[in-house]
């Protein structure tokens, strides 16, 4: 009830508890890159490029499978401990997706830059690498969509909060979905315990203390979210598909 | 827990199962190798799927340091200490003090670490224990202040893992907490100007004589030694995700083979400080995110029983 | 000066300030497989000086290096930052530098490097708590790892070191002690073969009180290497690994 009536009042920048903020994703922007997206949630935009399936040497060839490397770039350009656990979180997210097995003995980078951040970084870090990895047309077996969620210090669950609003929260989660609702490749999971496949967590990442209540509202917010957002990733993508065809 | 049975690995990997040792199936086949005792509900090392290993802390084992605790959990070995140094608190939080926390893994620990840069895992589960230690209210850092504004405590929370056997976050946050609780900060001295002294309890009852040889009104005031008065202490339970099992407390061979973690931090039932899975093959339902959340439930319990234990040793000896 | 220095170090009764007479050792404590995960390990304990060392291999040698016919032993020294009573700073890892090339130096003499070809043996020490000593308890600790480590030796090397401070010659220093030194010895022997594989020797010495320290080492390093005998060969047993570890038995004395 109280949630109810919570997302009917707006947040500092007007928003509703269930509103995203307007998000832009653009690709194929840089010109040297295998492929290379811009993902843009208002005022927090990542630039992500993907650079391979190419040769690597030494401790990081793989005899059976593809190696993703992620390179976290801040604006600061220091790596710290905070980055390097961004890197683990969203390579192990990517490999859920990429069919590593087609290209083995070789490497797959993705670079992340931040531009700007408004919160829910790590969010569209994911979202921008995912449309990146489509761009770069490395095999995939299908897509991701990440989503932020904040628990308020009423309890109050909103999503895609920004920075300010992640400082002053009590708690606030990144949560990856696949993004599939046409599933065609086979050997993928079927629906367990009775739940559709896109509402199973490929990634989870907490910050601040939560009751276990919150942290379930948090799922079904996320979830409710992450559609809205797959199907942005879905259009934008067919779109740029669209104009593929067109121009060839 | 549910335990179903899982699609027949291949029959060509069973023929020759039967005709092998088991040492030399363990090393050519490993997910067949596990997956066949996960089969009878049951783990290599004997434990049943969702209990943790067994779990020793001991505490003050550093006489060096201000407090530390040395927590075995398995194979997986972690010692903790904590040291304290005097400096200014920052304008923000004027009446805090702060922590410094360094989790490292030098070459002994395991033979996938060698020497150079620090290991990506080390950096990652650094960064886990900052975010958890500061997401739970474990440590007031007010209890850090000697005076507001002037003077502070900066603890040096330093961890090192000896033997690296898995669930290296679990036992790295536990040897924090009871090093933490075994932390004893000593006896200071302010005067007049508000300059900190640490003080030994000898020199203490020295001091006013000098003072007074000295002929001078001595105002030093004493902030007595005290240990710290800590809030819940936070447990993480690692659990590998595979197929349909759920195992709790993996060692160093089941999370290189079964790819899929899930950890979850708990302070008290009902209160998540984290829940963390990055990726791997295998999606967590709503449902098996309960039931990791319910094997953590019963593991915290356990837990501030060992540390209750502890700290009663340790006051005894 | 010197008096007030020595006063400090010696009681009126010739004893140091642990009790221990000049020529006495602090009580040890030796144990092998210390960290499960690796080939070999062995923690010891000097008195309150406690190391770790855990060997890997014989395993791949990175690729950066060149290509060599015999093995190789690469050797790494840590300390914890509580290791030392004032915590340790970014500029320890120098200090670390020249112990591990102190160690590899000390242990290069007594593995047999042709038993395996173009591999590498790592041996990692980590120092948890320094209180003097620390590289004679670095290098008879490593001498055990790589005894359970299985890695062919010519004999275990058991290291000691001594201060000399003012008059007196103190075997096996505290930290307290070695602040005060005038010089210092380290000696490393290899016990039942009596050979000498490292010394090294500061400060300023005369002859005489050169070779009276030598021998003080050497004796305690002959006792030293006779107790840790015992250690690796309980090890040995257990596991059944009598082949790989050959060494002529020591000639038992009273």
């Amino acid at each position: 009830m109280i949630n109810l009536e919570m997302s009917e009042q707006a947040r500092v920048d007007g928003r509703t508890a269930n509103q995203l903020r307007p998000t832009l994703c653009s690709r194929s922007l840089l010109e040297r890159a295998h492929g290379s997206a811009r993902w843009q949630q208002d005022n927090t935009i990542i630039m992500a490029a993907v650079y391979g399936p190419k040769p690597v040497s030494g401790k990081k060839e793989d005899p059976e499978r593809a190696t993703l490397e992620v390179l976290w770039k801040t604006k600061s350009g220091i790596a710290g401990n905070a980055d390097k656990e961004a890197e683990v979180t969203i390579r192990r997210t990517l490999e859920y997706i990429v069919l590593s097995s087609m290209h083995p003995n070789t490497g797959i980078s993705i670079i992340l830059q931040v531009v700007n951040d408004d919160g829910a970084i790590l969010a569209c870090a994911i979202n921008a690498a995912c449309a990146a990895l489509v761009d770069a047309g490395i095999p995939l077996t299908g897509l991701i969509v990440a989503v932020s969620v904040g628990v308020t210090t009423h309890g109050v669950v909103v999503v895609d909060p920004t920075k300010v609003e992640e400082k002053n929260f009590r708690a606030h989660v990144c949560l990856v979905f696949p993004n599939r609702p046409k599933c065609t490749v086979a050997g993928l999971p079927a629906p367990v315990g009775g739940e559709p496949a896109e509402h199973g967590i490929i990634t989870c990442v907490t910050r601040g203390a939560m009751s276990v209540d919150e942290y379930m509202n948090c799922l079904e917010r996320g979830r409710a979210a992450s559609v809205k957002i797959a199907k942005f990733t879905r259009t934008s993508l067919e779109h740029c598909q669209r104009s593929y065809e067109i121009m060839s | 827990m549910a335990v179903e049975e899982a699609s027949g690995s291949a029959s060509v990997v069973k023929d020759v199962a039967s005709s092998m040792e088991v040492e030399a199936f363990r090393r050519l086949f490993p997910l067949q190798y596990i997956e066949r005792y996960l089969d009878s509900a049951v783990r290599p090392d004997g434990r049943p799927l969702g209990r943790a290993r067994p779990t020793d802390v001991v505490l003050g084992q550093v006489p060096t340091t201000d407090g530390s605790a040395l927590v075995r959990l398995g194979n997986t070995t972690m010692l903790a200490g904590v040291k304290l140094e005097l400096c200014v608190p920052s304008a923000e939080t004027p009446d805090q003090g702060r922590i410094a926390i360094d989790f490292q893994m030098p070459p002994i620990c395991s033979p996938h670490v060698r020497p150079g840069r620090p290991a990506e895992d080390a950096c990652a589960i650094n960064e886990q224990l900052s975010i958890v230690l500061a997401s739970s209210q474990l440590l007031d850092l007010r209890q850090l202040s000697i005076t507001s504004g002037k003077s502070a405590w900066v603890a040096y929370l330093d961890i090192y893992c000896l033997n690296a056997d898995g669930s290296l976050l679990d036992a790295a946050l536990l040897a924090s907490a009871a090093a933490l609780m075994d932390l004893q900060i000593p006896t200071v001295s302010i005067n007049n100007d508000g300059k900190v002294q640490i003080v030994s309890s000898r020199e203490k009852q020295d001091q006013p004589m000098v003072d007074a040889e000295e002929g001078q009104e001595t105002k030093s005031k004493f902030v007595e030694g005290r240990s710290l008065k800590l809030g819940p202490v936070p447990v993480a339970l690692t659990c590998m995700l595979h197929k349909k099992h759920l195992l709790a407390d993996p060692t160093a061979e089941e999370e290189a083979v079964l790819q899929t973690v899930l950890v979850v931090v708990l302070d008290s039932p009902d209160k998540l400080i984290s829940l963390y899975k990055p990726g791997g093959q295998v999606v967590a339902t709503t449902s098996t995110v309960m039931d990791c959340i319910a094997l953590t439930r019963l593991r915290l319990k356990e837990v501030h029983s060992i540390l209750e234990e502890a700290t009663q040793t340790h006051e005894e000896d | 000066m010197v008096l007030e220095t020595q006063k400090a170090l010696l009681k009126s009764d010739g004893t140091r300030l642990d009790d221990r007479l000049p020529t006495y050792v602090r009580p040890a404590f030796l144990k092998t497989g210390a960290v499960k995960v690796a080939a070999g390990s062995a923690y010891a304990e000097f008195g309150s000086t406690k190391v770790i060392v855990s060997v890997y291999g014989p395993r791949e040698s990175k690729k950066a290096q060149a290509f060599s016919d015999i093995g190789r032993l690469n050797c790494d020294v840590k300390f914890t930052s509580f290791a030392t009573p004032l915590r340790g700073k970014a500029g320890q890892d120098i200090g670390d530098k020249e112990f591990s090339v102190l160690l590899h130096k000390a242990l290069e003499g007594a593995v047999d490097l042709h038993s395996f070809p173009k591999t590498t043996v790592d041996v990692f020490a980590l120092v948890l708590q320094s209180d003097g000593g620390d590289l004679p308890a670095i290098i008879t600790c490593a001498s055990m790892a790589l005894a359970d480590a299985g890695i062919v030796m010519r004999d275990i090397v058991a290291a000691i070191s001594l201060s000399c401070v003012g008059k007196n010659l103190l075997l096996d220093p505290t930290y307290k002690e070695e602040t005060q030194e005038d010089g210092s010895v380290m000696v490393a022997i290899m016990t039942s073969r009596r050979e000498i594989t490292q010394v090294t020797l500061t400060g300023e010495w005369s002859s005489t009180k050169a070779s009276e320290a030598l021998e003080l080492c050497s004796d305690a390093c002959q006792k030293l290497g006779e107790s840790v005998f015992l250690v690796p060969k309980v090890c040995i047993e257990e596991i059944g690994n009598f082949a790989i570890f050959q060494l002529p038995r020591p000639p038992l004395r009273n």
